[in-house]
C-alpha cells in the first residue's frame, strides 16, 4: 500500500487544507419537484441526494404506530459512487447500521406524535462517496425534511474529525478515513447536544475530549451554512409566492447551489 | 417479524420513578455491573460468559487458508454471531433484527478493527498459507446488554484459545499436534472490553449494563469500547436523546475505571483456569 | 480560537434587496418586533416567549420559549403565533373543497387520496345514492359501493368532519359533488391555492375549473348549469357514469391550455386565483405562436410570468 503524507511538516493535508479547514460545502433545496422534499448535499467530492416523501398514509398497516408516525430510511450505495468493498446489497450489516443509525438520529428530531399513523419516507441516495458519509447524508436529511415542511425541532449538523498523531483534523476524506481513528458527531446547534457519536479505532481518552469539543464547534459552523442556505431558499420562495416575480428554481431541477466555502482557520500560535 | 411488545405501563412507570430515585429493579446501584463470570471450556478457546441470567458462548478455531490477494502478510479473522431464537422468542433466525446488526457490527469493530489480534503474526508463508481465525459467538439468553457479554466471551476466547506450532521447510508447512509442542498463543495487541450504558431522561447519572427492560425503557444507549492502555476503541451512539459533552465525557470517565477492573478480572481467570491444565510437552 | 474565512455573500441578481414583504399587513402594537428578514423562520428558531403567546402549527414550546419547528413565515392571529410552512402537504380544514381519487374500496366506506398526511375517508353514507330522496344505505348499497365509485376514480368532495386521529371525513352530498369527467387534472403545492368566494370557475373559453384546496385542479368541458338534475330527476347513470362526453376539439385545446397556464404559474410559485387563470389564457390567446405544446418551454413561462405581473 502506498503511504500518502497525510499531514505535512508544513501542517497541510494530502489535499492541500489546513486541519481545521472543512471542505467545499455545497447545499441544494427542493432539487426533485415530485418528492414532498429533498436535497443534494456535498462535502467535497462526497455527493448524497436525499428525497422525503410524506407524511402520507403508511404502506402495511402493521407498522402503523397509533400516537406517532413511522419513520423508514432507505439507502442506496451503489457501486459507480466509489468506496471499498465492492456492492453493497440492501441487507449488508454496514448499510443496515447506517441506515439504523440515520432513523435513530432523526426519530427524536422529528415530531412524529404530529402524524399518528402516517409514515414519513426517507429515500437516501449516495452519489459518490469520499469520506464523510454519515456526515452527508445525515446534513441532507435534515435539509431534505427542512424542504418537506416537516416539523423538526432542531437541526441536525454533522461532521467528522480524525486525529493524526495529535492533530484533529475536521471533515476526513475517505483516505485519511481509511487510515486515522475518526468519530462523525452530530450536533444539535440550539442546544449543544450530541445526537448520534460514532468512533473507531483506539485513541487515548484524554485525546477524545479535545477531537470531541472541536467537532461539536465544527458542527456549528457547518449549521451556519445550512440556516444559510435555508433562509436564502425560503425568502426567495416567499417573495416569489407573493410577489410572483422570481423563478423558482425547484421545480425545473436547475437550482443554483449555494456553493460556498467555510473554513475553520487556527490561529498560527494556536498548533 | 413480531415485534416485542413494549412494557406494560405500570411497569415503565415503576422502574422509571425508580430509577429516579437512584434504584434498579434487581436492587444494584446505577453504576453497578453485574459480575461477570467467566467459565472456561474443556477444549482451549471455548469459554461462557454470564451477565447475571444473559449468557454468551464463545468458540474460537483456526485452519489454514489463503490470505487475500490484497494482504499476503495478513491471517484472517471472521466474526459470526447469529442470534438465534434461542437467546429469546424476539429473535428470529435468518433474519437481522437491529439488535442483531448493532451488536455484529460492534464485535467488528471492537474486535476486528481495533486490531485486537495481530493478524501478520497469523501468516505462517506470505501469500501462501496464514491461519484463519474463526471466532463463533452463541446467544444463549438474553437479559440485556448481550453486547458486552459477547465482547468479554469473544476477547476472552480468543486469549483462552492456542494454536498448534507450525514450522516451515521450504515450502513446506509442518503442523505440529498439542502433544508434540506446546501450542501458541493468539499474539494480541491489546484486550478491549465493551461498556453499555443506558441513559433516562431525568435520571441524573447514566445506569451501567442495562437489563433488558432497562434497555427497552433507555431514551438513548452508549457503547464505549476501552482497553486497559486508557485508549477509546470504539464508541456508540445512534440517535436517541442527545447528550451534553459533560455527560458523554462522563460515561467514558467511568468506562475507564471499570475497564480496568474487568481486565484484571480477565487477566486472573484465565491465569487461574491455565494453572489447573496440565499441558504435556514431550 | 476559529474565525470562518467566506467570501461575498451569495447574490441572487433577480431578487430586489428590499422589497416589503408584508404587502398590505398592517402593523399594529401587538405585532412582534420583526423587520421582514425576520419574518422568515428555520427549525429551531427562537420566535417569542411562551408567557404572552400562545403557538400555533409549525412552532413548539421548549423552556418557555416558543420556537419555529418549520421553514417558513410567521403569522399571528391575536395571541396565537404560527408559523406557515412553504411547502407541506394538504392539511384539511372543514368545508374545504377538495378533489380526491379513490384508492381502495371498505366496508361502507372509500379510502381517498387527498395528498394529505393520512387518506381522507368517504364514508357511504356521506354520498347521495340515486334516487335523489334521502334514505337509510341499505346492505344492497353495500354490496354494490363499486358501482359507485371504484378504484382510480376521482371525484370532487367536501372535507365534512376529522376523526379522532387527525384523518380527514369526506362528504358529497350535493349535486356540485361527485365524480369527476370531461377533463384532466393537475396537481400543484396547496401552499399556491388560495381561498376563494368559489372554487367552481367557469372560464369564458368554455372551461370549466374545479380548484381543489388541496392543491388538485380539474379541468373540464363547460357543464350546463346542472342541466335536468333536480333533486327528484337524479340520475344514477349521470352522476355515476364513467363515460366521457364528446368534446370537440376546440375545447380540448382550450383544457390543454389552461392545464399548462396552471403549470407553467406553479413552477413560479404563483399563487393559483381565478382572474389570475382567465388573465393567463387572454394573454396566451395574443401571442403569435398559438401551439398548446410550445406553452411549457422556460423562455415563455418567463415571458407569461412578465406580462401578468405588469398587469398588476
Amino acid at each position: 500500500m502506498s503511504r500518502v503524507e497525510l499531514l505535512s511538516v508544513h501542517n497541510y493535508r494530502s489535499d492541500g487544507r489546513r486541519p481545521k479547514e472543512l471542505r467545499d460545502i455545497s447545499l441544494s433545496l427542493g432539487t426533485h419537484g415530485h418528492a414532498d422534499g429533498s436535497a443534494l448535499v456535498s462535502h467535497g467530492l462526497t455527493n448524497v441526494l436525499v428525497t422525503v416523501h410524506g407524511p402520507r398514509e403508511a404502506k402495511s398497516r402493521a407498522n402503523t404506530l397509533f400516537d406517532r408516525a413511522v419513520l423508514s430510511v432507505n439507502v442506496d450505495i451503489p457501486v459507480f459512487s466509489g468506496g471499498q468493498g465492492g456492492k453493497r446489497g440492501r441487507s449488508d450489516k454496514r448499510v443496515l447500521e447506517f441506515t439504523s443509525a440515520i432513523r435513530q438520529t432523526f426519530e427524536p428530531i422529528v415530531q412524529t406524535q404530529l402524524y399518528p399513523r402516517s409514515q414519513i419516507d426517507i429515500f437516501v441516495q449516495v452519489l459518490q462517496q469520499d469520506g464523510g458519509l454519515l456526515q452527508t447524508s445525515i446534513n441532507a436529511c435534515t435539509l431534505a425534511l427542512i424542504d418537506a415542511g416537516i416539523p423538526l425541532t432542531d437541526y441536525v449538523c454533522a461532521i467528522t474529525c480524525a486525529l493524526h498523531d495529535s492533530t484533529p483534523l475536521l471533515d476526513i476524506t475517505s483516505l485519511e478515513e481509511s487510515d486515522l481513528p475518526n468519530l462523525t458527531a452530530a450536533v444539535l446547534p440550539k442546544s449543544g447536544k450530541i445526537t448520534l457519536l460514532t468512533l473507531e479505532t483506539r485513541i487515548h481518552v484524554d485525546r477524545f475530549e479535545e477531537m470531541f469539543t472541536l467537532a461539536e464547534d465544527a458542527g456549528k459552523v457547518v449549521h451556519g451554512e445550512m440556516l444559510r442556505a435555508v433562509t436564502t431558499r425560503t425568502e426567495r420562495l416567499v417573495r416569489a409566492m407573493e410577489k410572483g416575480g422570481v423563478q423558482d428554481h425547484s421545480r425545473t431541477g436547475i437550482e443554483r447551489p449555494s456553493a460556498r466555502r467555510a473554513e475553520m482557520d487556527i490561529d498560527m500560535d494556536d498548533v | 417479524m413480531p415485534r416485542e411488545l413494549e412494557p406494560a405501563i405500570a411497569q415503565r412507570e415503576f422502574v422509571l420513578a425508580a430509577l429516579k430515585q437512584g434504584l434498579r429493579t434487581d436492587g444494584r446501584a446505577l453504576l453497578e455491573s453485574r459480575k461477570p463470570e467467566l467459565v472456561f471450556g474443556e477444549e482451549l478457546g471455548m469459554v461462557e460468559c454470564k451477565l447475571g441470567k444473559t449468557r454468551v458462548f464463545a468458540n474460537v478455531s483456526a485452519t489454514i487458508v489463503r490470505p487475500r490477494q490484497d494482504r499476503p502478510y495478513e491471517g484472517l479473522l471472521t466474526i459470526s454471531s447469529e442470534i438465534s431464537p434461542m437467546a429469546s422468542s424476539v429473535y428470529e433466525a435468518g433474519r437481522a433484527s437491529d439488535e442483531e446488526v448493532a451488536i455484529t457490527r460492534m464485535l467488528e469493530k471492537v474486535i476486528k478493527r481495533s486490531g485486537a489480534v495481530d493478524l501478520e503474526s497469523l501468516c505462517i508463508l506470505a501469500g501462501q498459507r496464514v491461519w484463519h481465525i474463526r471466532l463463533t459467538l452463541h446467544f444463549l439468553s438474553d437479559e440485556g446488554n448481550m453486547l458486552d457479554c459477547a465482547c468479554l466471551a469473544g476477547i476472552t476466547a480468543l486469549r483462552h484459545f492456542r494454536r498448534p506450532e507450525v514450522e516451515v521447510i521450504g515450502e513446506e508447512v509442518i503442523v505440529h499436534s498439542p502433544e508434540e509442542r506446546a501450542p501458541m498463543v493468539l499474539s494480541m495487541h491489546h484486550t478491549p472490553i465493551c461498556i453499555t450504558f443506558a441513559l433516562f431522561e431525568d435520571s441524573s447519572s447514566p445506569v451501567l449494563d442495562p437489563l433488558h427492560l432497562e434497555s427497552q425503557l433507555a431514551t438513548t444507549t452508549v457503547h464505549l469500547a476501552l482497553n486497559a492502555q486508557k485508549e477509546l476503541c470504539v464508541m456508540h451512539k445512534a440517535g436517541g436523546m442527545p447528550l451534553s459533552v459533560e455527560e458523554i465525557m462522563k460515561c467514558v470517565k467511568i468506562g475507564v475505571e471499570r475497564v480496568r477492573e474487568v481486565s484484571k478480572m480477565v487477566n486472573e481467570a484465565l491465569e487461574e483456569d491455565w494453572k489447573g491444565r496440565v499441558v504435556e510437552i514431550r | 480560537m476559529f474565525s470562518i474565512i467566506s467570501p461575498s455573500e451569495p447574490r441572487f441578481d433577480n431578487d430586489v434587496e428590499g422589497e416589503r414583504r408584508h404587502g398590505s399587513k398592517q402593523k399594529d402594537a401587538m405585532d412582534f418586533d420583526l423587520d421582514d428578514s425576520e419574518n422568515v423562520t428555520s427549525p429551531g428558531q427562537f420566535i417569542t416567549s411562551s408567557a404572552t403567546f400562545m403557538r400555533g402549527h409549525g412552532t413548539y414550546v421548549d423552556q418557555e420559549e416558543v420556537l419555529a419547528s418549520v421553514a417558513g413565515t410567521i403569522e399571528r392571529v391575536n395571541k396565537l403565533v404560527s408559523v406557515r410552512a412553504l411547502k407541506s402537504r394538504y392539511t384539511g380544514e372543514i368545508g374545504d373543497l377538495v378533489i380526491g381519487r379513490i384508492t381502495e374500496v371498505a366496508a361502507k366506506r372509500w379510502k381517498v387520496d387527498v395528498f394529505g398526511r393520512n387518506e381522507g375517508v368517504l364514508m357511504l353514507s356521506s354520498v347521495n345514492l340515486p334516487g335523489g330522496v334521502q334514505r337509510r344505505k341499505l346492505e344492497s348499497d353495500e354490496l354494490q359501493m363499486r358501482t359507485f365509485f371504484e378504484e382510480g376514480d376521482l371525484l370532487v368532495a367536501e372535507v365534512h368532519q376529522f376523526f379522532n386521529d387527525g384523518a380527514i371525513s369526506l362528504h358529497t352530498r350535493s349535486l356540485r359533488y361527485g365524480k369527476l369527467r370531461n377533463g384532466q387534472l393537475v396537481t400543484v403545492s396547496p401552499m399556491l391555492i388560495r381561498r376563494l368566494k368559489s372554487h367552481f370557475v367557469a372560464l369564458h373559453c368554455g372551461v370549466d375549473l374545479i380548484i381543489g384546496m388541496n392543491g388538485f385542479i380539474w379541468v373540464s368541458k363547460h357543464a350546463k348549469e346542472f342541466e335536468g338534475q333536480s333533486e327528484e330527476g337524479f340520475e344514477a347513470q349521470a352522476v355515476y357514469s364513467n363515460k366521457n362526453d364528446d368534446i370537440d376539439n376546440a375545447t380540448r385545446t382550450a383544457i390543454s391550455r389552461v392545464t399548462n397556464i396552471i403549470r407553467i404559474l406553479s413552477r413560479h410559485s404563483i399563487p393559483l386565483t381565478d382572474s389570475i387563470i382567465a388573465q393567463a389564457y387572454d394573454w396566451a390567446m395574443e401571442q403569435d405562436s398559438n401551439e398548446v405544446k410550445e406553452m411549457l418551454t422556460d423562455d415563455y413561462g418567463e415571458l407569461m410570468v412578465q406580462a401578468l405581473l405588469a398587469f398588476r
